[in-house]
């Protein structure tokens, strides 16, 4: 039997014709897609096309399933019943006036006497249609303020060809250095769960993805002479998992989103001419002669822009005072990335090089910048303070230079507790800075509830110590 | 509703009947909606496309620009009349088919202290600034002769389908038992770069290479300072190994190719045998003549160089 639509179950129990059940069976089975259960059922048939008047699996099953179904219609029912029992001003008082209308539609009706009740009937019409307006409007406020700050604005932040979201990767490092080499305190535990948190928090705000990848001292690296050179393969790893993603911002774990409130987009990428720079003469803290003077190459490479359209930058890479700084960089999915991270590491390169370059692949890459002239023209930097602000400590003690350390008042967005591992208190540092960031962010009902309590505060005891306190408890509660 | 007969009209018509666009506030306030719907898609519509307007486009290749550039190194020590020759022999071959040549020295470039032969690398990466429009550059060593110029490079050797049944794949990179193996499932006008093997590894004397992105890459990785310092056995020859060997992207764009078909050796001092050079070849290699002590170049050649004159005279171009 052929049937011009597919059949559909009935809540009473079955296939819509209960006699025709089996041969309806084989007509599914045997055209688009036999399911297994469809099979079972015609073999517990016998399979042998039998009688409708039998009581086969499938209606047995039907049956049981109208119980099951029945039960769970519980709550409608009486869901129902409590609907029936509200009052009904439509339908009851409306019999004869259903009537009416239909026989004098779009009319006023002159027979049913007086102008004065047909107005009072319209105005009792609009009214009733107004207040379902009223309710749509409410019910779609109501739907702004449940789903607006959350599923519907991230759906759209996410989607790519809207907000975008799903075209950047943050590759979060996570567990330096653990593994093999030493175990973690509860300082490094509290570290790497605040950098989480925070780096979470961030993405999902702006429907990124979030790569947290574990770079303890794998088994695999301790025997090889490449040890601790995974950047590239991570990156690449990032690069596989999410095929359709284009930027990949890498992040050391010391760093900490100061300003979730920016997105990379309005942040960095929408205009990316004017946010980075390729010409390194502007900041140039390593001398690199630029533009190349190999009087051989194209002009492309010798220009000190590169091609400057924004489309063919690649990498982008801020500049501390020592150089390039890989605490926090971005690739772009791209042929070109696929080759410099090919070339990144090179055994005969390594073996020469690898007691100069302690900073693995800094060096590298600042070698390669300086020495193959295919890397300029897709290189573009990126103030340091824009990506990767440092407190005092790295950099010089005092803190204060306006190309790399981090400044409130400014609103930093992202601050890079570099070389807070070597003598410096990275806790400390990672729990003032988160502080601050959650102060600088406050919204106005916290920063009223906090101007209260200031004052309160102000006018029971003068000492302001509080935060200092405040670090030093939470910190003893760690150690 | 359908019923069988339609219903009967009112038996009490109303008195007047009623302006038609009164009696339909609600339609016309649908066909507002209609309109507000549709301006809001078109307001959509316009912020999507917005975001999407990217510029395309192609380059444009002026036209005279050779498809081709030929370029051969030349060692202006060597004796004017041989020089004279290979350069005769490559204009010639450049002028039946409209390709260009380019002839720099192998001083020309700052090698820092490595061997001369490197000088090729620079020499590519130059030509190509130098016709920045033709897309193919065929490297050939002084010490070779076209001997069949009725043999065109984008037919013969770099055109899709040709090179997809020529090319070797999986064949060790460096013979005999290279790890490393060509790849097996490579379109032709995937490739970027075409050269030979000889029984001892990769012949750097006669390649070809299409200009791009990759090709600039690739000549910029392989004149890298480290691998000219690095104290490579053969220089460049070893460093090209290298960087096949150890770097996908490079050796994803590379196919090699019979050696007959852009390498034929006079005679191979390794006494390989299916490299040999037989009349009709394209190209005459008289590889390791400036190696060794006893040999002279100049003097090896110049019987091919009578005999390349002949072919070229007797075809009557």
């Amino acid at each position: 039997m052929s049937l011009s639509r597919s059949p559909s179950p009935q809540p009473s129990g079955g296939w819509h014709s209960p006699g025709l059940a089996s041969s309806q069976y084989d007509g599914i089975a045997s055209s688009a897609s036999p399911s297994p259960r469809h099979f079972e059922s015609d073999y517990m048939n016998g399979g042998a096309g039998s009688s409708g008047s039998n009581v086969t699996w499938a209606s047995a099953q039907a049956r049981s399933a109208n119980v099951k179904h029945s039960q769970s219609q519980g709550f409608f029912r009486h869901f129902r019943r409590l609907s029936s029992s509200l009052p009904r001003f439509s339908h009851q008082s409306s019999t004869h006036y259903a009537e009416k209308e239909k026989l004098g539609r779009g009319r006023l009706n002159a027979d049913n006497g007086g102008n004065l009740r047909n107005s009072v009937r319209m105005i009792g019409r609009l009214v009733r249609r107004s207040r379902l307006r009223s309710a749509l409007i409410l019910f779609f406020l109501l739907f702004l303020a449940v789903f607006y700050a959350t599923p519907v604005r991230a759906l759209y932040r996410r989607t790519s060809f809207l907000g975008g979201g799903s075209r950047f990767v943050v590759i979060l490092a996570a567990n330096l250095g653990g593994g093999v080499m030493e175990w973690k305190g509860p300082r490094e535990w509290a570290i790497e769960r605040d950098s989480v948190k925070n780096k979470k928090k961030y993405v999902k705000r702006w429907g990124y993805e979030l790569e947290i990848v574990d770079m303890s001292i794998k088994k695999k690296y301790t025997h090889e002479w490449r040890e601790s050179w995974e950047k590239v393969d991570t990156i690449r790893n990032a690069m596989r998992k999410y095929p359709h993603a284009e930027w990949f911002w890498w992040l050391d774990l010391n760093t900490f989103i100061m300003e979730p409130t920016y997105s990379l987009q309005s942040h960095i990428f929408d205009s990316l001419s004017s946010t980075t720079y390729r010409d390194i003469n502007l900041y140039n803290p390593l001398n690199i002669t630029h533009p190349l003077n190999t009087s051989y190459l194209d002009p492309i490479s010798l220009s000190p822009t590169g091609d400057d359209n924004p489309s063919s930058i690649n990498l982008i890479v801020p500049q501390d005072c020592s150089g390039f700084n890989l605490g926090s960089f971005f690739v772009r999915r791209s042929v070109w990335s696929d080759r410099i991270m090919d070339l990144w590491w090179d055994p005969v390169m390594y073996e020469q090089k690898h007691m100069e370059w302690e900073h693995k692949e800094q060096d590298s890459l600042e070698y390669l910048y300086v020495n193959q002239p295919w890397v300029r023209p897709h290189v573009a930097f990126i103030p340091q303070r824009k990506v990767n602000s440092f407190p005092p400590g790295a950099c010089g003690d005092a803190g204060d230079d306006p190309k790399i350390h981090y400044q409130e008042q400014d609103r930093d967005f992202l601050v890079n507790m570099a070389g807070c591992e070597w003598g410096r208190d990275c806790w400390g540092e990672m729990y003032s800075y988160r502080q601050l960031s959650n102060r600088l962010n406050r919204n106005w009902w916290q920063k009223f509830k906090d101007g209260v309590s200031e004052t309160w505060d102000g006018l029971w005891k003068k000492d302001e110590e509080i935060t200092e306190e405040d670090v030093g408890s939470d910190q003893d509660k760690l150690s | 509703m359908h019923f069988a007969f339609p219903p009967r009209k009112s038996s009490h018509p109303p008195p007047y009947a009623v302006r038609s666009s009164r009696s339909s506030p609600l339609l016309r306030r649908q066909r507002l909606r209609n309109w507000g719907l549709l301006a809001t898609l078109a307001v959509f519509t316009i912020f999507l496309l917005s975001r999407y307007s990217g510029t395309g486009g192609s380059e444009k290749i002026p036209s005279g620009t050779p498809p081709c550039v030929i370029v051969t190194i030349i060692d202006q020590e060597a004796p004017s009349a041989f020089i004279r020759a290979i350069k005769d022999n490559r204009n010639d071959y450049a002028a039946r088919h409209g390709y260009g040549t380019f002839f720099p020295n192998v001083t020309d470039y700052n090698l820092d202290d490595a061997p001369f032969t490197w000088s090729k690398v620079p020499a590519m990466r130059h030509a190509m600034t130098l016709f920045p429009y033709s897309t193919y550059f065929f490297y050939l060593t002084s010490f070779a002769l076209i001997m069949n110029p009725s043999i065109s490079i984008e037919a013969h050797i770099m055109d899709r389908e040709r090179l997809e049944t020529t090319m070797l794949v999986e064949k060790p990179v460096v013979p005999p038992d290279s790890i490393i193996k060509t790849f097996p499932n490579i379109r032709g006008d995937k490739i970027d770069f075409v050269l030979t093997q000889d029984r001892e590894g990769l012949s750097q004397d006669s390649f070809v290479i299409r200009r791009g992105e990759w090709a600039k890459y690739f000549l910029d990785a392989w004149f890298d300072p480290l691998y000219r310092s690095y104290n490579f056995q053969k220089a460049e020859r070893h460093a090209l190994e290298h960087i096949v060997q150890w770097h996908g992207t490079i050796l994803a764009k590379l196919a090699l190719v019979p050696q007959r078909i852009l390498n034929s050796y006079l005679r191979d001092p390794s006494g390989g045998t299916e490299g040999v050079y037989a009349e009709g070849d394209f190209v005459v290699n008289f590889f390791g003549c400036d190696l060794a002590g006893d040999r002279n170049c100049e003097e090896e050649m110049t019987p091919m160089i009578t005999r390349w004159r002949e072919i070229r005279d007797r075809r009557g171009y």
